[in-house]
């Protein structure tokens, strides 16, 4: 892929950012999703933010709410691991909504033996966080799915989880077939 | 200067349109006692109060916002320091109450009592107007400039360990929920804007 090209996904994915009204994209930058950070951060409609640590991301998604905005964190799903105490304290102290969207590394035939343990650990934090999440794997999916995740969390009063894989990341995790 | 005396010292200059988010602890019955106005985010969460501060800043240029720090908040999340050090948010002052101590569980040292200087690691990380004070006097000058001067600070306020014995009748009476419903709902108003509708939409 040259760098002028932008995937489908990654064009459906800024395109549904802006339709769902998000205006600040907090990240820290991975492959899976590397035209997402790059569309985002070229982008003048979109404040994005790069950070250094994954636990930054929860307080710039609470702010932003709570300045009658919206805003989504962006990671790989090794991230959750990182922001579990702040999304677990602004979900249950606080009761503050917030969207999240992670590519899923290692989804099934993951060929990188270092990428398993974050399949392995991704559900179970999520849900022990209470964290409602969804996977999304095909283009045509993921402009609803960003426009339903900020209703569910909104309406619940609660993080949200979407997770990018399949045709909806650079190039599927696994091994071709 | 203890932490009440620092806070009685700035408090003159936070206005009631000033939105402004603190650290957890005994901070809570000094500001809850001193604000202006339900302006204030309560964060319940160590370590992330400058990052919500940050998410206000942006997404309200037009407004004055401010993070009352602690070390151990701050100690807790040091890489906030560069993202604050990247984006700059010229509408942002964070004040540290660096007491070196953590206060609230009985006063085992934080690490600024042995050799990290917060200020020193916010002007290595690209934060502007990165500054030490130690007495109230300096403390409200070099605040009220901040607060002003268009660009973001970054005000380390030493002091010394001692918490007001506020009287419980005074203490900080709300949950985490109630904070954010009294804030988010000073918000609207103050913005003009609806961010949790009260009803179901259909």
């Amino acid at each position: 892929m040259s760098g002028d090209t932008v995937p489908e996904y990654a064009r459906l994915f800024v395109e549904g950012l802006k339709e769902a009204d998000v205006g600040v994209v907090a990240a820290l930058p991975e492959s899976l999703l590397a035209s997402v950070y790059r569309l985002c951060a070229a982008d003048n409609a979109i404040r994005y933010i790069q950070v250094s640590n994954e636990g930054d991301m929860p307080g710039i998604c609470a702010g932003t709410y709570l300045a009658g905005k919206r805003a989504l964190m962006i990671m790989e799903n090794s991230g959750i691991r990182q922001c579990c105490e702040p999304v677990a304290r602004l979900a249950f102290q606080h009761a503050l909504p917030m969207v999240m969207a992670m590519s899923y590394r290692g989804e099934w035939g993951e060929q990188n033996w270092w990428g398993h343990n974050h399949a392995q650990t991704m559900a179970p934090i999520l849900e022990a966080l209470r964290i409602p999440h969804r996977l999304v794997t095909e283009p045509d999916e993921i402009k609803p799915a960003i426009k339903r995740a900020f209703k569910h969390a909104d309406g619940s009063n609660w993080p949200v989880a979407l997770v990018f894989s399949g045709n909806c990341v650079e190039r599927p995790a696994y091994a071709a077939d | 200067m203890q932490r009440i005396d620092a806070f009685r010292a700035i408090a003159p200059l936070i206005a009631a349109d000033d939105l402004v988010t603190t650290s957890i602890g005994a901070t809570w019955d000094d500001w809850w006692n001193l604000k202006p106005a339900d302006n204030t985010f309560f964060t319940g969460v160590l370590g992330s109060v400058t990052s919500t501060a940050l998410g206000l800043a942006v997404s309200l240029p037009h407004r004055r916002i401010v993070a009352f720090e602690s070390d151990g908040s701050m100690l807790m999340n040091t890489g906030i320091l560069c993202t604050l050090g990247a984006e700059r948010p010229p509408n942002l002052t964070v004040l540290v109450f660096d007491n070196g101590i953590y206060e609230n569980i009985g006063g085992p040292p934080t690490l600024t009592s042995r050799n990290t200087d917060l200020a020193r690691m916010a002007d290595g990380a690209g934060c502007l107007n990165c500054e030490t004070v130690r007495d109230p006097e300096t403390l409200a000058a070099r605040f009220a400039a901040m607060l002003d001067d268009g660009e973001m600070g970054y005000l380390v306020a030493r002091i010394e360990p001692g918490k007001h014995p506020w009287a419980w009748e005074d203490r900080k009476p709300t949950d985490g929920i109630e904070d954010k419903y009294r804030f988010l709902r000073y918000v609207e108003r103050l913005e003009g804007v609806v961010i949790h509708p009260g009803a179901p939409q259909n």
